[in-house]
């Protein structure tokens, strides 16, 4: 991991301060990664083993139904955090898929490197709440926008909060992150403005 | 009949399941994995034994056809099975935990150790060819998302009678494999209530 990787990581964990020696500890707990466009990150069946943190690309987090179509729950991007975090923190296989929409570079922790960080770090605790309250909130969110909210509403809101990196991938999966018909974010697009 | 939709991701999820379940079993008795419940069936070993036979006849054509296949950028739709092929693959689907019918294999695909006990470490190595195999199975259906494979045709382990697009014949491969795995909890079940 070079210098400006862990910059960003240390950044993303901004609620621990560190010494210089446990910047030292905290570093050799993550290692890198590169994966090409399409990469399986993780599989479902499988258990998630890893907790991610990512530099480059676009993943997308989805299940299948039943005709074997991706049905997109999640994105992660630069500088967000990455990973099937139930089955992480659970260790039981998941039913979902990470998968890299664009190349990506991720920095990844496994479960017990990750469990040692609140043993070595006590600020970690702090973090570790922000984090699930940022996760709870989200999902909440999500929730009350899929189940209230018309397509056209839910295009607008997504569009206004969303990173510029989630706009260039695949509109398919844009269109199943927002429950919508690829044909009906497409007619959205071109006729709405946020 | 319904069209027979076919998608590499949930062939990877299915055959996670598959292989952790049959991982497991590794860890039963060795009476729970030799016995077989009455005179014609098999055992545990058995049946994994012949999920590796079933498998190796396909071992070769498909990395033959996958090296052939060329490659692809897009995103791949969910494969849609051919009539005959989808009632042939529908045949061996199980429906939910049941077998729909119960089918007289073929003597080639009988285990070698029919009339025979396994040893221990003939026990291990069935269970090892099974991962590896099915690593071979799992690699194929990965490269398979990124080639063209409409038009990668391969015969089936029974011969040209029936013949198979990769997609179709990991479809096939794989509802084999699930409709094995029922009938290993039936016979799991069956030495439960026998006296070993």
């Amino acid at each position: 991991m070079d210098d400006d990787a862990f910059d960003r990581l240390c950044n993303f964990f901004s609620e621990i301060s560190f010494t210089d020696a446990q910047k030292v500890r905290f570093r050799s707990l993550w290692s890198f990664i590169e994966v090409p466009r399409g990469t399986l990150i993780t599989e479902a069946g499988k258990v998630e083993r890893y907790f991610y943190f990512v530099l480059e690309g676009v993943q997308a987090l989805y299940i299948l139904d039943q005709k074997g179509e991706k049905v997109v729950l999640a994105f992660s991007y630069a500088g967000s955090p990455s990973g099937v975090f139930d089955s992480f923190i659970a260790q039981q296989a998941s039913p979902t898929f990470l998968e890299a929409l664009k190349p990506s570079k991720l920095l990844k922790i496994n479960l017990e490197a990750y469990l040692s960080l609140f043993e070595l770090f006590p600020e970690f605790h702090k973090w570790g709440h922000h984090f699930f309250r940022n996760v709870l909130f989200g999902r909440l969110f999500r929730e009350v926008e899929i189940l209230t909210m018309s397509a056209e509403e839910r295009y607008i809101a997504f569009m206004q909060r969303c990173p510029e990196a989630l706009k260039v991938i695949p509109q398919k999966y844009l269109a199943s992150y927002l429950n919508m018909k690829p044909e009906t974010y497409s007619r959205l697009r071109s006729n709405t403005t946020y | 009949m319904a069209t027979l939709f076919i998608s590499a991701e949930n062939q990877i999820h299915r055959l996670n399941l598959l292989t952790e379940k049959i991982r497991a079993l590794q860890a039963l008795p060795i009476p729970i994995l030799t016995t077989a419940p009455d005179a014609k069936a098999w055992s545990i070993i058995q049946i994994v034994d012949h999920l590796n036979i079933a498998y190796s006849h396909y071992e070769d054509k498909v990395s033959d056809a996958l090296n052939k296949a060329t490659s692809i950028e897009n995103d791949k739709k969910p494969f849609k099975a051919r009539i005959w092929q989808g009632f042939i693959i529908s045949g061996q689907r199980p429906k939910g935990t049941k077998r729909k019918w119960k089918m007289k294999t073929m003597k080639r695909f009988e285990p070698d150790t029919i009339e025979q006990s396994y040893e221990e470490d003939q026990m291990a190595t069935v269970f090892q060819q099974f991962q590896r195999l099915h690593a071979h199975l799992k690699e194929a259906i990965l490269t398979g998302r990124h080639k063209n494979l409409y038009h990668m045709k391969i015969s089936s382990a029974i011969g040209p009678i029936v013949n198979f697009y990769l997609p179709e014949a990991f479809e096939f491969i794989l509802c084999h494999a699930e409709r094995h795995l029922i009938q290993i909890e039936e016979t799991k079940e069956q030495l439960s209530k026998k006296e070993l």
